[in-house]
């Protein structure tokens, strides 16, 4: 039973990273030039000199697939944190209404910003994210103290992306077309456009949470067992609850500020990591949901681009289709026990 | 400052600031088992959290071991107490096996990877709380009362010198109660562990309690052996038995003054 288990861990991890390169590879390889595999290899180790190829390769279809693979990861991730910190099966940054606020503040950035003619770089978007996933997150946090019922927390979170996509709405409406042109793609959610300056700001970012998340694995179980047996094994509840909303607000945050708002990866994708560990342990779920969400990005992000090339659906649009029946079955295997 | 191994001074508990039981003065032996019987509502799960230091208190001190509580570091307290309360674990996907094995965080490293000293814990304590057999079996499927069965595994697990437990017998049955209490005694005798818990068996906590505590309204009603609290028709005043009320049902009469004189 023990050995079977460690088995199955391995099996899994092997599978999940077996996966992401595929489709990693997939993604490098198709678009609207094909390029072989072997074409790649010989462009990227410079033995022939393509130089469309290198250009295709090099400008848009590698920093595209890391941004899809980093991002991926982090949004399965933070979805993953908000679904330990409200015990939770259906939270994530996207109903709760925090990637809608931090796109709120990046959109009132850009258009007060950008029309100032004001360069505004990676960094201070994400900070600007960041900012509004805190004041999402307050507000859920907030109602979470009132209402106690799960399906009702979803539901005022949702309430609040409606409102955070309203004002955004208004903002958007009242600005000049050129800023539209740039809002317009990235407030429904796209990989597109990506360079090695942003891959470099979301890879430090990304990197670094990871690790100290990963290391907050321990306490971050027993927290799952829920807070008068996490207090009886001596956690800090208080200061781990701080650093759970602020790890995954900063997660969120990357996201928006690169990719904009994307829906269900982070409900759906833990979810799915879950079942196929058969495990809740964090120190196993941390990685599989973090190659978990890069592989399940870059499948969605392949067929965002694909399947109506060369028009580019948003990237929503195909994660929902594949992430919302998730969160149908975890609903009505919910419905068994508690919720 | 007092020889005694766990002891409160003019300790007050309550919720949200408003006090509920004032100035009550606790003194324990190492080893010794103490019982908090008292009616519904009238707050041996606040007095529990409290000393569990789960709650924070309204005035007063609690010691353990010499220290005081609310100045003792988390993870020094979790090598001293460990706790069972009437909410359960939230377990999802976990084996009984795997919840037995929580017990042990406070021993682990950064990463909370069992080593071979703890997996040897483990196995030893689900022996002896007879858990062994459910091991690998989901928490999540098995019965209330094996839950609390392993709920009290996992308390053992900690290795503490003190126990708190919260109503830890009321979904078991009779066999299950009984080798429960059992269980309690062996680990005070070999182990000398502290055990404070609430029972709504009165004939138990006779029988097993070195130390009984009586809640009843804003102060401790009582507080000793259980020779000096179960006197005469005390329980039927502890909890308002009013023999007038059953005075038309003669086998329910003849139990109260059963239960009257244990």
């Amino acid at each position: 039973m023990r050995e079977n288990r460690k088995y199955r861990y391995i099996a899994a991890f092997i599978l999940l990273i077996l996966c992401t390169v595929f489709f990693f590879i997939l993604n490098v390889c198709i678009g609207s030039v094909t390029i072989a595999l072997s074409d790649i290899v010989r462009t990227l180790t410079g033995r022939v000199s393509n130089e469309t190829f290198t250009r295709i390769l090099w400008d848009i279809r590698l920093p595209r697939a890391v941004a899809v693979l980093i991002l991926g990861g982090a949004l399965a991730r933070a979805g993953y944190l908000l679904q330990t910190f409200f015990g939770n099966p259906i939270a994530g940054p996207f109903v709760l209404g925090i990637s809608s606020g931090a796109k709120m503040v990046v959109a009132l950035m850009m258009v007060f910003l950008m029309g100032r003619s004001v360069r505004v770089t990676s960094a201070d978007m994400i900070l600007g994210a960041f900012i509004g996933a805190m004041v999402s997150m307050g507000f859920v946090l907030l109602m979470s103290r009132r209402v106690n019922s799960m399906a009702m927390l979803v539901v005022s979170g949702v309430m609040i992306g409606y409102i955070c996509s309203a004002i955004t709405e208004l903002v958007v409406t009242f600005a000049n077309d050129a800023d539209i042109v740039n809002l317009h793609n990235w407030s429904r959610g796209s990989f597109s456009g990506m360079t090695w300056e942003n891959v470099k700001v979301m890879s430090v970012v990304v990197a670094v949470v990871f690790i100290v998340v990963f290391l907050m694995s321990k306490p971050l179980g027993a927290y799952q067992m829920g807070d008068a047996y996490a207090r009886n094994v001596g956690v800090n509840l208080r200061l781990l609850r701080v650093c759970i909303v602020i790890f995954s607000s900063i997660l969120s945050a990357c996201i928006v500020a690169f990719a904009g708002p994307i829906s269900f990866v982070g409900i759906a994708v833990p979810h799915l990591a879950k079942k196929l560990l058969n495990s809740t342990e964090p120190i196993r779920m941390i990685p599989a949901c973090f190659l978990g969400g890069s592989v399940f990005c870059l499948f969605c992000d392949l067929l965002a681009r694909m399947m109506l090339a060369p028009t580019e659906l948003s990237i929503s649009t195909v994660t929902a289709v594949f992430g919302a029946p998730v969160v149908l079955w975890i609903i009505t295997k919910r419905k068994k026990t508690h919720m | 400052m007092t020889n005694y191994y766990f002891s409160t001074k003019k300790m007050c508990v309550g919720h949200d600031n408003k006090p509920l039981i004032r100035e009550m003065e606790i003194e324990l032996q190492k080893g010794e088992i103490l019982s908090l019987i008292g009616p519904n509502g009238a707050g041996k799960s606040t007095v529990l959290k409290s000393i569990a230091g789960q709650l924070k208190l309204i005035g007063g001190t609690v010691y353990i071991g010499g220290d005081v509580l609310s100045g003792m570091k988390a993870g020094e307290l979790a090598k001293k107490m460990s706790v069972v309360f009437t909410e359960k674990i939230k377990a999802e996907m976990k084996s009984c096996r795997d919840v037995v094995a929580t017990g042990r965080y406070p021993y682990t490293g950064w990463f909370g990877i069992l080593s071979g000293e703890d997996e040897r814990i483990v196995y030893e304590v689900m022996e002896l709380t007879h858990v062994a057999d459910i091991g690998e079996q989901d928490f999540n499927r098995i019965s209330d009362g094996q839950k609390q069965r392993v709920m009290l595994a996992r308390a053992i697990c900690q290795e503490p010198e003190i126990v708190i437990l919260d109503e830890p017998t009321s979904y078991l049955d009779v066999k299950y109660k009984l080798e429960f209490l059992s269980i309690l005694q062996e680990m005070r005798d070999k182990k000398g562990l502290t055990v404070i818990m609430s029972l709504h068996e009165l004939e138990l906590a006779r029988i097993v309690s070195d130390k009984i505590l009586c809640l009843k309204g804003e102060y401790t009603e009582r507080f000793g052996t259980p020779e000096e609290v179960f006197e005469s028709d005390f329980i039927e005043r502890l909890f308002d038995i009013r023999e007038e009320e059953f005075a038309a049902n003669g086998k329910l009469l003849a139990y109260i003054r059963q239960i009257g004189k244990i």
